[in-house]
């Protein structure tokens, strides 16, 4: 043991153990008090602990900042299954912010009587990512990772009333415990090269070694495992039903939470742990390495991921297949192996979280009142309900990358990062087929706002009601896009900074 | 010796493993997950994981598989027995099991392995010790995961009556 007593273990896990005991008490407060209530009253007591459990660590981590061991490095613990600095600290406040806008988005909703297990499993949930977004270990990496998993397994199975909902989480089950396969049988190997597990001892022992083939089929499958998390081609065919089986703000947490906790794990990973293995990813100068893997992945998801979108008829699977391509596009940051690319990163998958739980949100509704979430019963939302309207709009937009939305900025600071890594502009190729890419994804954003705002309604055109607490979130969630996008130094400075001070270690 | 003894052991679980998938009645499939695992075991003993060869079997080849057992004979699967074998899927599997194991097989042949790392025995005290030290993290974390399947399984299985 590296000197640390349990209590000192205790102290720095606090923000976790918050967070699981919130989950222990909604459990048991929904089973022991508050069984005979109307269910309306179960989700926003429910809601209020868990949220106040998310609130305590989210107060615990920033006001604990900096960390206290020192004053500007971070320090990673107990054979590295415990990393914690500045940044790890952030994208944990930014886990915690979205688990509690998913929280804020299922209040209204009604497809489960089962209301404590459904708030514990999202906050365990939310317990995995931040153990996986601090941890600098291999197993540490695999145990949180399946953590996590496990969890949105059961919770895109969790509308027992609908089939879809099973069969999802099915298919999302045995892809992921495929992929799951894919992940221990590379990291295993990764083991069996490096003699350790920890990723510094990796590096050390990699990166002056000569790039062998074993490593490279480690490298491989383990891009395969963090492949199927993120949602990148080839290894997305979950996706799409999972998405459009599982219950929306379900959806909506798969979609922003774990992968924004997925992203910064595999990033850190590559960029840390295979630091000396990098080959080289420009064009027709192809060396092996994970660059090469890397960017391959990228322009798949990129490719099928918008073109896939265009011909959906269903707003969670259109956005599912956009959410394919946004991977692609987030790999882009990965790609440039840089400090910057790591801030752009982190930047544009939490913008792009923030704007998809907004955009699942108006689903939500959408779907609780018209009964399903097909592109055409949007038509005339704009008249029906011109708020929900008006923060989709934002919503789509900014998915799109149309200024001064958060998505713009995200996309443009991905590129000039992509575009300066590397020598001679190595990346160049992949970024111009990312901005293309992007133009075609314009047609699809732009479609479901042609149904909210051109298309009349057909059948009944009465004003949609909405109650209030979901209006505030959404406008909350759209004012938060909107100012992202005009002041991305409030979120980047911090980034970068703390970028800076955790790579002086 | 122990080569050869290698050789048989992970020999006999690859098969088994097949064995298990290809099988058409559940209860043969389950038995020989029993196989397949113990030979596993046989391979922790070689490993000198003694603590973890004895786990396997009690816990998985015991305790696991009766559940199993259990499992199967509660469910009836007859429909199972009458199952088709897919050709285009079992092709396209053993023709990617068959690439994987190629590119493995070279890439394996091509590297130069790093020497074994001295492995202590592993013995109960050494294993309790790193559980609640330096690996107490994982261990904690695996008490939570064990909680959400619980959860998980009891939701999933319980019927609603709306």
């Amino acid at each position: 043991m590296s000197g640390i007593s349990y209590s000192e273990i205790l102290k720095l896990v606090a923000p976790e153990m918050l967070v699981s005991l919130a989950a222990l008490a909604v459990l048991a407060i929904d089973l022991l008090v508050m069984r005979e209530a109307p269910q309306r009253y179960r989700f926003w007591t429910g809601a209020a602990f868990a949220g106040l459990g998310c609130g305590l660590a989210i107060a615990w981590l920033l006001a604990m900042n900096p960390p206290p061991h020192s004053m500007s490095a971070g320090l990673s613990l107990l054979q590295g299954t415990y990393a914690d600095d500045v940044l790890v600290r952030l994208v944990k406040v930014a886990l915690l912010v979205m688990t509690l806008f998913t929280l804020a988005i299922s209040m209204e909703s009604n497809f489960t009587d089962h209301i404590g297990e459904y708030l514990a499993l999202i906050l365990l949930a939310t317990v995995g990512m931040m153990f996986l977004v601090s941890s600098e270990n291999l197993l540490m990496v695999f145990i949180s990772l399946e953590l996590t998993s496990l969890s949105l397994y059961i919770l895109t199975a969790f509308n027992k009333r609908n089939v879809e909902s099973a069969e999802a989480a099915l298919k999302y089950f045995l892809f992921g415990g495929m992929s799951a396969a894919f992940t221990l049988f590379g990291l295993s190997l990764v083991y069996g090269l490096a003699g350790s597990i920890q990723f510094s001892e990796i590096y050390s022992k990699l990166h002056a070694a000569k790039i062998d083939t074993l490593l490279l089929a480690a490298i491989v499958m383990t891009v395969i495992g963090f492949g199927f998390k993120i949602a990148a081609v080839p290894f997305h065919l979950w996706a799409p039903d999972a998405y459009q089986g599982a219950p929306t703000p379900s959806a909506a947490f798969i979609a922003s939470g774990s992968k924004v906790a997925s992203f910064f794990i595999f990033a850190k990973l590559m960029m840390q742990a295979f630091a000396g293995a990098e080959g080289n990813g420009a064009w027709r100068h192809f060396t092996p390495g994970w660059l090469p893997v890397v960017a391959t992945v990228a322009a798949c998801s990129m490719l099928l991921g918008n073109l896939a979108a265009i011909v959906q008829g269903n707003v969670k699977r259109l956005l599912a297949y956009s959410a394919i391509a946004h991977a692609g596009y987030a790999l882009l940051g990965l790609l440039s192996n840089s400090q910057q690319g790591m801030s752009s990163l982190i930047y544009y998958i939490v913008t792009y979280g923030l704007t998809v739980l907004g955009a699942f949100g108006v689903v939500a509704i959408v779907e609780e009142r018209t009964g399903d979430a097909s592109i055409s019963s949007f038509a005339g939302l704009g008249r029906r309900q011109p708020l929900l309207g008006l923060c989709m709009m934002v919503f789509m937009l900014s998915l799109a990358g149309i200024p001064p939305l958060a998505g713009f900025f995200g996309k443009f600071y991905l590129f000039t990062a992509a575009i300066g890594a590397g020598k001679d502009m190595g990346m160049l190729w992949l970024v111009i087929f990312a901005i293309a890419m992007s133009a075609v994804s314009l047609y699809y954003y732009l479609q479901v706002l042609k149904q909210i705002y051109v298309v009349p309604a057909v059948e009944d055109s009465r004003p949609i009601v909405v109650p209030v607490s979901s209006r505030i979130i959404l406008s909350l969630l759209a004012l938060v896009v909107v100012v992202l996008g005009c002041a991305p130094e409030l979120l980047l400075g911090r980034l970068i900074t703390a970028i800076k001070l955790a790579s002086h270690q | 010796m122990s080569d050869y003894l290698f050789y048989i052991f992970a020999a006999l679980t690859v098969i088994c493993g097949a064995l298990v998938i290809i099988n058409k009645n559940p209860i043969n499939s389950a038995m020989f997950l029993v196989l397949s695992i113990a030979s596993m075991a046989g391979l922790f003993v070689l490993l000198h994981a003694f603590f973890l060869a004895a786990v396997q079997v009690l816990v998985y080849a015991g305790a696991v598989m009766v559940l199993f057992l259990f499992v199967i004979m509660l469910l009836d699967l007859k429909e199972e027995q009458r199952r088709k074998i897919n050709t285009f899927g079992a092709v396209t599997g053993v023709a990617s099991v068959a690439a994987i194991g190629y590119v493995f097989y070279q890439s394996i042949r091509n590297t130069p392995l790093p020497n074994a790392v001295a492995h202590s025995e592993g013995d109960t005290v050494v294993l309790g010790k790193l559980l609640f030290t330096d690996y107490v993290l994982p261990f904690e974390i695996l008490s939570i995961l064990l909680l959400v399947a619980m959860v998980g399984v009891i939701l999933l299985s319980k019927k609603d009556l709306k």
